[in-house]
């Protein structure tokens, strides 16, 4: 027996990100079981980070889907072209899961409180140019997301960080445009209270 | 500037300064939960590639695999799933650091990473 060939995907000195990918989709499709584990190994940390950041805090969500990303995945995985590296279309399918549970989440009944409107004198003068510390902003945006109640959250991420506007919010979700506006002004102004009451 | 709009910029300047994805890694029970999750499809959609094909690729075999490997039975008997009955799935999709130490085995890898 001739020496092995390096195992497919296996990144190796002269081996380009996407040589490497397109070996590792090949010996996943030729259903090489160490393939798939090296799939997984190398990719659960960066699909985890993203959903993680985009559920927070709800966890017990975050493993089903990092999950059900990889199942997709590797549905879908005749279908990759290379075009993007495979951490990129991995995250895209993680995107559409993100956004399939943002929709599930606003297409449910609106339960939520009406904003205090003594609580409206509340500003945010200047707070962010006060927080020259990136580290100290991150965290304090991720505690105040996660301190709001789960629709307001769902609306404030998929908005502003993952910028769908309000009308394709409102179209996804089965809501009207204005129930979504709606929703958003009183998501920034509980986000704004809960900012302004945080260290 | 009314409130809506004072708070609908400082949602923009906001998020467009905070990258909200942290440095947090995913558990190696997850990597284990997601990869029995694969095989599990895998092998309910037909045959996986026979062991000795893994080796042949420079895949390494843990020792329970070794031994089907050279075990005299046909290919596809070495194409079926063994990490579906093997001790080392149980453990490495319950425990952070399962007490499972042999190579060549993805639970193991997992807790390594």
């Amino acid at each position: 027996m001739g020496t092995p060939e390096r195992p497919a995907g296996q990144r190796g000195t002269g081996e380009s990100p996407e040589a490497a990918d397109a070996k590792l989709v090949a010996a996943i499709l030729r259903r090489d079981r160490k393939a798939t584990a090296e799939f997984v190994g190398r990719y659960a940390d960066v699909v985890y980070a993203y959903i993680h950041s985009r559920l927070t805090p709800r966890a017990d969500l975050v493993e089903d889907l990092v999950q059900d990303v990889f199942l997709a995945a590797w549905k879908g995985l005749a279908g990759f072209q290379g075009v993007s590296s495979l951490e990129a279309w991995l995250l895209g399918i993680a995107r559409h899961k993100v956004e399939d549970h943002y929709r599930s989440r606003l297409s449910a009944p609106d339960p939520l409180d009406e904003v205090d409107p003594d609580s409206r004198h509340v500003t945010l003068d200047s707070t962010l140019d006060a927080l020259i510390d990136t580290a100290r902003l991150n965290e304090k945006a991720a505690r105040t997301l996660a301190a709001l109640p789960e629709a307001y959250r769902v609306a404030l991420l998929w908005r502003y960080w993952e910028k769908v506007p309000a009308r394709e919010m409102a179209e996804r979700s089965g809501k009207t445009e204005k129930a979504v506006e709606r929703l958003l002004y009183r998501a920034r102004e509980q986000f704004r209270l809960k900012w302004a009451g945080m260290a | 500037m009314s409130d809506f709009f004072y708070s609908e910029n400082f949602m923009e300047q906001l998020s467009a300064r905070v990258e909200l994805r942290g440095a947090v890694k995913a558990s190696s029970r997850l990597k284990s939960r997601v990869y029995s999750a694969l095989m599990r499809a895998e092998a309910a959609s037909g045959a996986l590639a026979s062991l000795s094909k893994c080796r042949d690729a420079g895949r390494a075999l843990c020792v329970w695999e070794k031994l089907v490997e050279i075990a005299p039975v046909g290919e596809r008997a070495k194409s079926l799933n063994f990490c579906g009955v093997c001790h080392a799935r149980v453990l490495g999709e319950r425990f952070e650091s399962p007490p499972i130490y042999w190579s060549g085995c993805p639970y193991v890898d997992f807790g390594k990473a």
